[in-house]
């Protein structure tokens, strides 16, 4: 078996669930009733109230996601939910420990949920003060609390203030003192009505993450553009298409000055698989050949050369991309689980990916389900 | 900034979480495939037996833990 049981498996897309007292533990006396507060909300008769987070004057309707309790996959939806129908290891750092030794993962990155997955319900703040203290009070649970309950398997990623890049700059220093591994940042900000990747105005904080060595994670979705084609389209078209924003970001970014400015700065694309990869890259660099001339592009370096030097994907079940994994680049895959998401094959994800890195060398299964990871996020071993 | 307030989006909407019920299904399953991989080995498979008997026990606790008294403690930190 190409997973060897020393190996460990570390995963780059994790997620948890903030606990209930996580802004009204750390937030000043005079924000506490402005600042993200867990409430009751009445589901009717006959059902527990629904846990809801209040931030400001807005409800935000799922603490976690959107966990229903005794689904079927059929039935897989939108409701609210409850801190006590989801698992614990959601949310009790200990109980994620446990968890991940029951799946035979030994490391995680885990996003936020309630602030989205990267941070972007803070851009809705009325009072930035309260928004600012309240992206430093997540970074701050996730430094002092979450991943300090097992330093080295829970792995620090943080978000930033992102209406302001010389908020997120001093963010960046203030939390790389603390440890902090990764920062997660959309896969593309201009949606969220903040400048593209084609403004010189993210030039200071790719600065920083380079300065500390932090690579910047983009997680499917955090774009707030869905891949959908009709209204009327079931949503099994837009699942089946979740890849394609990982698609998106990358041209994205590689026909962008970003990488060309900011040569030590480092992508890890957050879900959306790797088997596509070989084909976004002979695209893109047929599309560089012909049509660099007339166009604001860099005229000297292949995107495939950039994508090389910059990007990590990630995966979870993506055979086809185990398959062509020398045209990804065996240095560039890390693996994923996804726990809580129930699409995650926990308790079996290390079974899992035994079995769909069976036919690869043992030395490139620790590259993609350890080393590679840890020289992404600088986590000796 | 989005003139959408944020409360109106969502990141993705398939991602739902394991419920307790769910997980305990699913530590019910690894339990009943673990028995059998267990009465499967021979006599020469000690080691690996006692690595199988250690997991069906965590698998057991973990299951029986998510019966039981659930949800954060809403107390504030000292």
């Amino acid at each position: 078996m190409p997973l060897q049981p020393w190996m460990k498996l570390l995963s780059t897309d994790d997620h948890l669930i903030e606990p209930p007292r996580l802004w009204t533990d750390r937030l000043p006396a005079k924000y506490r009733e402005a600042g993200p507060r867990s409430v009751e909300q009445p589901r009717g008769e006959g059902r527990s109230p629904a846990e809801v987070w209040v931030y400001e004057d807005r409800i935000y309707p799922y603490i976690g996601l959107n966990a229903v309790a005794g689904k079927s996959p059929e039935e897989f939806g939108l409701e609210p939910t409850r801190y006590d129908e989801m698992i614990p290891g959601c949310y009790d750092p200990k109980a994620r420990l446990r968890d991940m030794d029951l799946d035979g993962v030994w490391g995680a990155l885990c996003f936020p949920s309630f602030p989205g997955f990267s941070g972007h319900v803070f851009l809705d703040g009325k009072d930035r003060e309260l928004a600012l203290l309240c992206v430093q009070a997540w970074n701050d649970f996730v430094l002092d609390e979450w991943c300090a309950t097992a330093p080295g398997r829970l792995i620090p990623l943080v978000i930033m203030p992102m209406w302001d890049v010389d908020l997120c700059v001093a963010e960046i220093h203030r939390t790389a003192a603390k440890g902090a591994k990764a920062i997660s940042f959309p896969e593309n900000p201009a949606p969220r009505g903040l400048p593209s990747f084609h403004t010189d105005y993210w030039d200071p904080m790719f600065s920083a993450a380079e300065e500390t060595d932090m690579p910047l994670c983009l997680h499917f979705g955090t774009s707030g553009k869905p891949p959908k084609t009709a209204e009327e389209a079931p949503f099994a078209v837009t699942i089946t298409l979740f890849g394609t924003n990982a698609m998106y970001a990358t041209a994205d970014l590689l026909f962008s000055p970003v990488l060309h400015k900011h040569p030590k700065l480092k992508i890890g694309l957050s879900e959306g698989g790797i088997g596509w990869i070989p084909y976004l890259l002979e695209r893109a660099d047929g599309t560089w050949e012909r049509h660099r001339f007339y166009q604001n592009v860099n005229q000297s370096v292949k995107p495939s050369e950039l994508f090389h030097k910059h990007f990590h994907g990630c995966f979870i079940d993506d055979r086809f991309g185990v398959e062509v994994r020398h045209h990804v680049g065996i240095d560039k895959i890390t693996w994923e689980c996804d726990y809580p998401h129930s699409d995650s094959y926990w308790p079996k994800s290390r079974a899992y990916a035994a079995e769909v890195l069976a036919d690869v060398p043992d030395d490139e299964v620790h590259k993609i389900v350890e080393l590679n990871t840890r020289r992404l996020y600088n986590l000796p071993a | 900034m989005s003139g959408r307030p944020e409360s109106e989006r969502s990141d993705w909407t398939d991602l739902d979480l394991l419920t307790r019920e769910e997980a305990h299904g699913r530590l019910l399953t690894e339990i009943a495939d673990t028995d059998v991989r267990l009465a499967e080995l021979g006599a020469d498979d000690e080691a690996e037996r006692e690595l199988l008997q250690r997991r069906l026990s965590a698998l057991h606790e973990a299951a029986e833990d998510l019966i039981g008294p659930t949800g954060p403690t809403d107390q504030p930190k000292n």
